[in-house]
């Protein structure tokens, strides 16, 4: 009987390895050994599994109860060390999804949106150039915006340039940057563009409020919207459709920046405060809703840009002056033009350049010349 | 080799050059002295100019309408930078190193980024109004934006150097700050010191002539 | 070159977090930060796991994947480590790790994280051997000793397991080829196995390797 006993082990290691090779038929001696086919599970997992699997591989169901796939499941396992962040969770398949939206995603097509909106401003501005005012120059100016106005709004503007190049610098910094900056440098860069961008977050929010304070009234989508975007703003055709004081396109990214922008801002502080216990998949949930309305935004601001400055004559002037040519008003912004001409509150070109200095009484102007 | 120049001469140089100039500079204001007021006395004018010290810290009402986000941001910009210039943790930390051998207690980290983000809304604002607003854009002069402008980048600087990691940006923001104690005694920047005289001066002339203000 | 891997035997684990307690020691890594945990499964109930958990030392790591500074190498043994002088600890290889391998000290204001720590396979880092830089940033570098990572050499029921992949994967062969002779020859698995040795096997199954 013990000669027999090599040989017998023997046997059974072959049927023994050939099960463990993977080979869970219902023929193979069953083995109950859930540690080393949880182990092949997980390696395997690309792999389709067996059909029923469930009572053919004891490991594979605890393999998928220990996989916390949604944000809502409560972990199955226990840690004593809960504090460690993961904690209790064993295996995170969230983390995998979120890599692959991050990397094969969010960067390349977010890259692509953002040059493609540059080039699409660039191509628009070669084929129709800049809008002039039809009427020329007139000799009159509407008052437009009021200095907190103007200070909320390039609040606001400083703020998203900073975060919007801090933020890019992290998004596109390791393909773009990082190989010709080489890493020390680069990691320079990203460490300020980091601490910048964390710095700035809440004064962006804080900027996003006043301003939805102070404009929300007059961006109230009213009657005349619906035409003008029947019409395309004007891009479509010669004649200009009329508007009140913000139009439908202003309006409406008056909205995307509160409500895009906020959820841009909101997430951010889910980011920015990891103190009150959100896991790394709320983090990460809210890391791709941040950079994805981050980049819309991004977009929406490149074209609100374009237009302020150099797509249009004279649309620069009240948010810089306050005042506007009451020419490009009636061309822009009829109804509110009319209101205004009607109630008499058109100013002099001449006066509003005085009393901002610019034309300098004779006098004084005698004075600086000397 | 050139970060050594920037951490250990030029810090010494430029800090030479600030306390010397500033005491050159209030030295020279009160080596001028005040004109002799040969009217009698009708008021004290030591406490006049001890009370308009304090009390011009308020805006009258008439000036503070129309200028309340000026005074807003004034007010955030000036506290919010007292208190990490001199309560913020790497700040004491050098201090202690290089001038005063001791250090003192510090805020907490959470008060050192408050008091960063209080400092700089109230900067940006003041800035973009200082530009906006004809009267100050008129009153500033090129110096007044070589201030501004060195303020900022040396607390934008110290906000990219947070991560407190990299030795690049830690000397870019000692760079600027020496900069900025370079330019410190020669520009409107010595405000610091000389609204005490000022306003001091215009309390006791005032007070001196009897009048409430 | 070897292929250096851990792998934890959850048949023999029975947590004890003593390879918690030997990383901490031997890395001195920082308050909070914790390389290595237990989590234990169906805890308390039939079937009860537990299972060591640390950097699995992937070879298409998720953390080098989307770390925007790039600070993740694999050495020549297969062993993922990073450079704390390169990283700006903004916590995506966190979100990213399936095994919850990176920590953060939060020393910043409002939890802010510093730089980011992990399991280095006690391989130390991108610094000298054995230097007091590399000791402070990345703690022990026993591989460069021609030692495998304390927490495997200190598990005291030898579940788990660190070293060159080939090796570790034939004494776990091994070791399920035995119990796979212990269901037969005592017609009981190696869940609910009495502690008798079968007769023809020296010593019991489990202490076989």
């Amino acid at each position: 009987m013990h000669r027999l006993w090599p040989g017998l082990v023997l046997l059974l290691c072959l049927c023994s390895s050939l099960n463990v090779a993977g080979q869970t038929g219902s023929e193979g001696i069953a083995v109950p050994n859930p540690g080393s086919e949880l182990w092949r599970e997980v390696r395997q997992r690309s792999q389709p599994l067996p059909p029923g699997g469930q009572s053919e591989a004891p490991g594979l169901a605890l393999l998928q109860e220990i996989r916390q796939r949604r944000l809502s499941e409560m972990p199955v396992g226990r840690s004593q060390l809960a504090g460690s962040g993961a904690g209790a969770v064993f295996i995170n398949s969230l983390g995998d999804t979120w890599r692959r939206l991050r990397m094969e995603r969010l960067v390349p097509i977010g890259g692509y949106l953002l040059g493609g909106a540059l080039l699409l401003v660039l191509l628009f501005y070669l084929i129709r150039g800049r809008v002039p005012i039809r009427a020329g120059r007139s000799q009159h100016k509407l008052y437009r915006y009021s200095p907190y106005e103007r200070l909320i709004h390039w609040f606001i503007a400083f703020n998203f340039i900073l975060l919007a190049l801090s933020g890019l610098i992290l998004l596109f910094g390791r393909s773009l940057l990082l190989p010709w900056m080489g890493p020390q440098l680069f990691s320079a860069v990203a460490s300020a563009s980091k601490e910048g961008h964390n710095l700035f977050g809440p004064l962006f929010l804080l900027a996003l409020a006043l301003i939805f304070l102070q404009f929300v009234r007059r961006n109230i989508y009213q009657k005349g919207d619906l035409t003008w975007l029947l019409r395309g703003g004007g891009v479509i055709g010669k004649k200009h459709v009329p508007s009140n004081f913000f139009n439908m396109g202003e309006k409406t990214m008056f909205w995307m920046l509160i409500l895009v922008g906020g959820v841009t801002a909101l997430s951010g502080l889910v980011l920015l405060f990891p103190l009150f216990g959100q896991g790394r998949e709320l983090m990460a949930l809210s890391h791709l809703a941040h950079a994805v309305t981050a980049i819309v935004m991004i977009t929406v601001i490149i074209g609100h840009i374009y237009i302020g400055t150099i797509g249009m004559e004279g649309a620069l002037e009240g948010m810089r002056t306050g005042y506007c040519d009451l020419n490009w008003a009636r061309e822009h912004h009829d109804w509110w033009a009319q209101k205004c001409e009607e109630r008499g509150e058109t100013v002099s070109a001449e006066d509003v350049a005085r009393a901002r200095g610019e034309v300098s009484p004779a006098h004084i102007a005698e004075e600086r010349g000397r | 080799m050139i970060g050594a120049f920037i951490d250990g001469p030029l810090w010494y140089f430029s800090l030479t050059v600030f306390l010397l100039g500033v005491a050159w500079r209030l030295a020279g204001i009160v080596r001028r002295g005040v004109a002799a007021d040969l009217a009698p006395a009708r008021g004290d004018a030591a406490r006049g100019a001890l009370r308009t010290i304090f009390t011009r810290a308020l805006p009258r009402r008439p000036v503070l309408h129309g200028g309340r986000v000026q005074m807003i941001a004034g007010y955030l910009f000036h506290l919010g930078l007292l208190v990490l210039l001199l309560f913020a943790q790497p700040h004491v930390d050098f201090y202690a190193e290089r001038i005063a051998g001791f250090g003192w207690s510090t805020l907490p980290h959470w008060g050192f980024i408050l008091a960063s983000e209080i400092a700089f809304a109230g900067l940006i604002l003041l800035w973009i109004y200082r530009v906006m607003n004809p009267v100050t854009r008129l009153l500033s002069g090129f110096g007044d934006h070589v201030a501004s402008l060195l303020v900022f980048m040396v607390m934008f600087s110290g906000c990219l150097a947070l991560g407190q990691s990299h030795e690049a940006l830690r000397l870019l923001h000692l760079f600027l700050a020496e900069l900025l104690l370079l330019y410190f005694p020669f520009s409107s920047l010595m405000h610091t010191f000389t609204f005490v005289l000022s306003r001091g001066y215009t309390g006791a002339a005032m007070a001196r002539k009897g009048v409430n203000a | 070159m070897a292929r250096m891997k851990f792998y934890c035997d959850a048949e023999r684990c029975i947590e004890c977090n003593g390879c918690v307690t030997a990383c901490k020691n031997e890395n001195e890594v920082p308050w909070g930060v914790n390389r290595r945990r237990v989590v234990t499964i169906k805890d308390g109930e039939p079937g009860e796991r537990s299972l060591s958990v640390a950097c699995m030392h992937c070879s298409d790591a998720p953390c080098a994947a989307v770390c925007p500074v790039d600070c993740f190498y694999t050495t020549d043994d297969g062993v993922v480590l990073h450079d704390k002088d390169i990283c700006i600890g903004c916590g995506y290889c966190f979100y990213a790790c399936p095994f919850g391998a990176p920590q953060f000290p939060d020393n910043g204001a409002f939890a802010t994280r510093g730089k980011m720590d992990k399991c280095t396979f006690c391989a130390g880092g991108p610094v000298e051997d054995h230097s007091a830089d590399e000791q402070r940033k990345y703690g022990a570098n026993r591989l460069a000793e021609g030692k495998l990572p304390l927490c495997a050499e200190m598990c005291s029921t030898k579940a788990l397991l660190a070293g060159d992949a080939d090796v570790v994967s034939e004494i776990y062969r091994k070791r399920v080829v035995y119990r796979g002779a212990s269901v037969l020859s005592r017609g009981v698995s190696y869940q609910n196995a009495t502690l008798r040795a079968p007769s023809g096997l020296k010593g019991k199954a489990s202490s076989r390797e």
